[in-house]
């Protein structure tokens, strides 16, 4: 499969590095505007209750304030994620749902004097029944969070693919199991933070820490009513998103509001607290699974039910609850599979999507019920795996159509890097190793509102002077890379050095792109990059060609030098002409070949400024069925981890001292940035598995609402991770690329759990696997 | 979040602190690191009136050793107290050792942690076990105050709001010591301890018996305490597993846990247990000179 790059596959230093060391890089922090004005919210401290009237006339007295908004003065506007479950209004109406619910937003000359005033809002609240848990929600006499939506049931999928009762009848092993997983926190670096500024041109200009510009867009100009022309969404560097910054904030449109309002800047930021209370993270979410399998390995069927706690919106959810079924499709071959899934609205912060969005609870149960399967067939769980893989060109039973599947590759290659082989059974006490498998989208498939729009778009212009190429994208840059790999792409595909591109990105002013979610970026805008570059070398070529009287089959660009085929051809004019354009510089082109420089100015010369579009939207995608647009993507990036554990029987502690892992990305464009994606998965799984859990207490407000009660992996928690790139060439990538992203964080949780079962014979049922929880089960273990 | 607004002093002897605490009483907050008090603030859990930074104040800073005793300034940094310079006793060290990570122990201070005395603080464990005393110094002069009995409840000490804690003496280390120091949190570092544990042990010339030993324990009572129980099990025993278990259990029956968030209390006290036979097992390894045994 190998190709031979100039640019990619190779381990360049990222185009955002050097200011980001040095501190030079701007954050939405580091910019400020003159007159700016401080926003700030009331949230609500209920987790449910009526709003009986609400008084601002002591905030609007207060000097210093110069505006206070309640529902009453923004139009009544539902808003947010999927547009079949808009249920949001900006300001609460005359309820409010969860700890953090918003109220009012206050505009102030400073901070203190905006919180100072979001003080004296007074607001009469008649308290509701507080329904913290799926089981409350959903008992008979639950009172319904949403008029809307009946026994608070947000969402419900139905499906069966294959006929499950039959293919369980031909089994000779059926396995069953269960897991309960708590609600997450992105926990970015940066806390959602925007400024909104109204030009007298009729143009907002919303800067916002946000991972998709053009969502943000249109869900502002939608709940304002200004048109999509005027409203402009900017975002400079973020400080991470992980899925939680995936839609427009409460702070992106009150800002707006109150900007619109005070003909002022304003800047609002949520606090790390708030952070929590918007939420907006990984669901908690109980699974059970029946597992059929053949006395020789063969998976023949899953009967799947998955119960989601939503909090009190919809957000990603509905999208959520699909894909917690249809990423089970694949990547074994499993003809049958019946999922019954259902979130379900608490009086909780919203939940919605994280890293892995909605798989990665249903892959750990998955995989650590196939090492069950494994064990009870006697089998080895990587034979038993390696069995039913599917491999490239498969079909899943729910039409997910991997065009490229390197999996049995991961395999083996974590098979080998970990030493497998050596370790497995022969281990000493405490010690357990484990393995696990998963896959992920490479975009979704569709927009999240229906739509033919493209999903992204490029303009790439040449410079007057030829000397280098500007890549426009509307892309999120977010801390993962993606604007050193469209300059890796777009100087491929041009064939000049990385030196001679430049990116801006993160601008809506610069076309259309969904943002930086479900692992789309590389392959999307990487599409519609590579087309721009492509039609920006052939605009050079044609004009050359016509210039030196040769067909432009004949040329090519490679590093940055023009390559003449089929004998010599006399280019001296066109040199002569650069050379006295630029009498006196010092950098004149000496070289044997023509350069991109010389061919680049030449064409401006004849045509004006050089301007290459590309676009980008997947080709009709396989399924009809209901909900076949969650987990369609033109591509799946898969991976393999290998998990070494040592659990301390005394404390009941964990500590993962090894990964070995493996992913399939298809062909690496920036190979570093492949490793330091699968390295954060690895930190963010192993953070869910061992640590992390968002805790109410009995009135429905956040227990460890920081950094310091809320525990993210640190270095010290982190293992030795041997990263191991597979590439196995995706026909619908540039350049052969897929994700990388989200993939790698499915194999994590599973891995681990299987090396503390290997280690302890446990089979946990719970994340996460805190001390207590597993000192707690090897008592029981004991005791039994 | 933000700093409510405050009055700076920074005085520049101990002299003037005193008079500037004494003219403004309990709404004049000393400043030393400030990772406990500049958190607080920011949290609106408190509201002093004026800072009163102790960074110009000679009298609080260094370490030093004056006939069997060993002075510790109370502006001494957790990361110097890490590193074991000059006089810090090993068990200090590794307490400091484990406290926060590199950033927060460049700016925690011994006595901000013995003020602050929460219950699972780092460095009052290892104090508490190896017998130290508080120097407080207020308008009256300068008292000496045992850390058993020194803390009365969480963030709350016997120290009077007029006084500052000026410096920790301890007895200067003797052959034939060792120290145990024991951390169980969820994760490596950045961590409250859900429970540790300090043990310092004492063996008499025949290298075997113990002639005194403390164990403190830490997260599993409202202050850092010590365990005489197991104190009293070890004295005169011989320094072997045998005397570890029943100094553990007895330990454990010390503890007086409770269930929060965090965990439960029959874990805090089943961990108090293992984490002082650990505690006791190091002590000893390091008493006897040999390696030191790890968790
Ligand atoms: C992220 C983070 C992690 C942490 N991790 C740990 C940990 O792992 N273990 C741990 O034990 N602690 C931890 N802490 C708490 C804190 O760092 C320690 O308690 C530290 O020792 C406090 O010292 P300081 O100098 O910063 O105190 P400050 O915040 O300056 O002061 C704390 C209190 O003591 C008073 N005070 C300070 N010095 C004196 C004095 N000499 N005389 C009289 N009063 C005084 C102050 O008025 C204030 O009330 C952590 C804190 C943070 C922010």
């Amino acid at each position: 499969m190998s190709r031979q790059f100039d640019v990619i596959g190779s381990r360049a230093p990222r185009k955002d590095a050097p200011n980001k060391s040095t501190g030079k890089a701007q954050y939405i922090e580091d910019i400020t505007f003159p007159g700016e004005l401080a926003g700030a919210l009331l949230q609500s401290p209920h987790a449910h209750a009526k709003i009986l009237d609400i008084d601002t006339s002591k905030a609007l007295a207060l000097p210093g304030v110069v505006a206070v908004l309640t529902a009453k003065d923004v139009p009544e506007v539902k808003y947010g994620v999927s547009p079949a479950r808009y249920d949001e209004n900006l300001f609460a109406m005359d309820r409010v749902r969860y700890v953090g619910d918003e109220i009012a937003a206050v505009a102030a000359v400073d901070l203190p004097t905006a919180l100072k005033a979001v003080e004296l809002i007074q607001v009469e609240y008649e308290p509701l029944p507080v329904l913290l848990t799926v089981e409350e929600a959903t008992a008979n006499d639950a009172p319904w969070i949403h008029e809307e939506y009946p026994d608070n049931i947000c969402a419900q999928v139905e499906q069966e693919f294959g006929d499950v009762e039959a293919a369980f009848a031909q089994c000779d092993l059926i396995q069953e199991g269960s897991f309960f997983s708590k609600r997450q926190d992105g926990a970015f670096i940066e806390p959602n933070q925007c400024v909104a500024l109204m030009g007298h041109d009729g143009v907002l200009t919303l800067h916002s820490s946000t991972q998709v510009p053009h969502y943000v867009q249109r869900t502002v100009a939608m709940v304002t009513g200004l048109g999509m022309s005027q409203v402009r969404v900017v975002k400079p560097y973020v400080g991470g998103g992980f899925g939680p910054k995936a839609s427009a904030t409460p702070i992106d449109l009150a800002a707006s509001f109150l900007a619109i309002r005070t003909g002022r800047p304003v800047r609002m930021a949520y606090t790390r607290e708030q952070v929590f209370l918007f939420s907006r993270a990984r669901h908690g979410f109980t699974h059970h699974m029946k597992i059929g399998a053949k006395k020789d390995g063969t998976l023949m069927a899953l009967d799947h039910q998955a119960t989601l706690d939503g909090g009190a919106y919809s957000s990603f959810g509905i999208a959520t609850v699909y894909y917690a079924g249809s990423l089970l499709g694949g990547p074994y071959k499993l003809p049958n599979m019946r999922y019954a899934g259902r979130r379900v609205f608490t009086n909780k912060p919203a939940c919605g999507a994280q890293r892995g969005h909605g798989g990665v609870i249903a892959r750990a149960l998955f995989e650590q019920q196939l090492d069950i399967i494994a064990e009870k067939l006697g089998m080895d769980p990587i034979e038993l795996r390696l069995k039913n893989m599917m491999e490239t060109g498969d079909v899943t039973c729910n039409d997910l159509a991997m065009s490229s599947l390197g999996m049995k590759e991961c395999i083996e290659a974590v098979k080998s890097g970990s030493g497998w082989g050596e370790k497995k059974g022969k281990l000493p006490p405490g010690k357990g190793i484990g393995m696990a498998c998963g896959f992920f989208v490479s975009g979704a498939g569709y927009p999240i509102y229906r739509s033919e729009t493209y999903h992204c778009t490029i303009m790439i212009k040449a410079d007057e002077d030829g000397g280098g190429i500007t890549v426009y994208t509307a892309s999120a840059e977010i801390g993962q890379g993606s604007d050193t790999t469209m300059a890796m792409i777009a100087a491929e595909a041009v064939g000049i050095p990385l030196e001679q591109v430049r990116v801006k990105s993160g601008d809506t002013d610069f076309g259309i792109d969904l943002g930086a979610y479900s692992s789309r970026t590389t392959l999307m805008t990487g599409h519609a990059t590579k087309e721009a570059g492509d039609n920006l070398k052939a605009m050079v070529l044609e004009t050359l060609a016509g210039e030196l009287g040769i067909q432009a089959a004949r040329l090519d660009i490679k590093n940055g030098l023009i390559k003449i085929s089929g004998g010599p051809v006399d280019f001296s004019a066109i040199r002569t002409g650069y050379i006295k354009e630029h009498r006196g510089w010092q950098d004149q082109p000496q070289s044997q070949e023509l350069t991109f420089r010389e061919a680049a100015r030449l064409a401006y010369l004849r045509r004006g400024t050089l301007v290459a579009t590309g676009k980008y939207k997947p080709p009709v995608l396989g399924g009809k069925y209901k909900g076949a647009t969650v987990g369609t993507s033109p591509a799946y990036g898969c991976s393999a981890q290998v998990a070494e554990v040592n659990v301390d029987f005394e404390t009941g502690q964990i500590i993962v001292e090894r990964v070995t892992d493996a992913h399939d990305c298809g062909q690496a464009v920036n190979l570093t940035s492949v490793e330091a994606q699968m390295q954060g998965s690895v930190s963010m799984g192993l953070g869910e598995a061992l640590f992390e859990e968002v805790k109410f207490d009995a009135q429905g407000r956040i227990i460890n609402a920081s950094l310091g009660e809320y525990h993210i992996p640190t270095v010290m928690d982190m293992p030795e991770v041997r990263c191991i790139v597979v590439e196995s060439g995706e026909p619908n990538g540039p350049f052969g690329a897929k994700e990388v992203g989200e993939g790698a964080i499915m194999p994590t949780i599973p891995a681990i759990l299987n090396a503390v079962r290997n280690a302890t014979g446990l089979v946990l049922e719970e994340t996460p696997l805190t001390p207590e929880r597993v000192y707690q089960a090897l008592k029981k273990q004991k005791g039994a | 979040m933000l700093l409510p607004p405050f009055e700076y002093y920074r005085p520049s002897n101990l002299e003037q602190a005193l008079a500037l605490l004494r003219e403004m009483g309990d709404q004049a907050h000393p400043l030393a690191g400030g990772t406990d008090l500049l958190v607080n603030l920011k949290l609106k859990k408190l509201a002093p009136k004026a800072l009163l930074d102790l960074g110009g104040l000679e009298e609080l800073k260094g370490s030093r050793a004056d006939g069997g005793q060993v002075s510790l300034g109370a502006l001494n940094s957790a990361s110097r107290l890490a590193s074991g310079g000059p006089h810090v006793p090993r068990l200090l060290a590794m307490g400091a050792g484990a406290l926060g990570s590199p950033q927060v122990r460049n700016r925690a201070t011994l006595g901000g942690n013995l003020v602050t005395a929460r219950p699972a603080a780092d460095l009052c464990l290892p104090l508490l076990a190896l017998g130290a005393r508080a120097v407080l110094t207020g308008p009256q002069g300068s008292r000496e105050v045992s850390l058993d009995g020194y803390f009365q409840g969480p963030g709350y000490t016997v120290k009077e709001p007029g006084e500052i804690l000026t410096r920790v003496l301890l007895e200067a280390p003797k052959p034939g010591q060792g120290g145990g120091y024991q951390k169980l949190g969820l994760r490596q570092a950045l961590e409250i301890a859900l429970v540790n544990v300090a043990a310092h042990l004492e063996l008499e010339p025949d290298g075997k018996t113990i002639a005194m030993a403390r164990v403190a324990l830490g997260a599993v009572a409202p202050v850092p305490m010590l365990a005489p129980s197991a104190a009293q099990v070890l004295q005169g025993a011989k320094a072997d597993e045998k005397s570890f278990t029943a100094a553990a259990q007895a330990a454990a029956a010390d503890a007086k846990p409770i269930d929060d968030h965090r965990g439960s209390a029959a874990y805090r006290r089943d961990m108090a247990r293992t984490l002082t036979l650990r505690a006791l097992r190091q002590a000893l390894a390091q008493a006897q000179g040999g390696k030191e045994v790890g968790a």
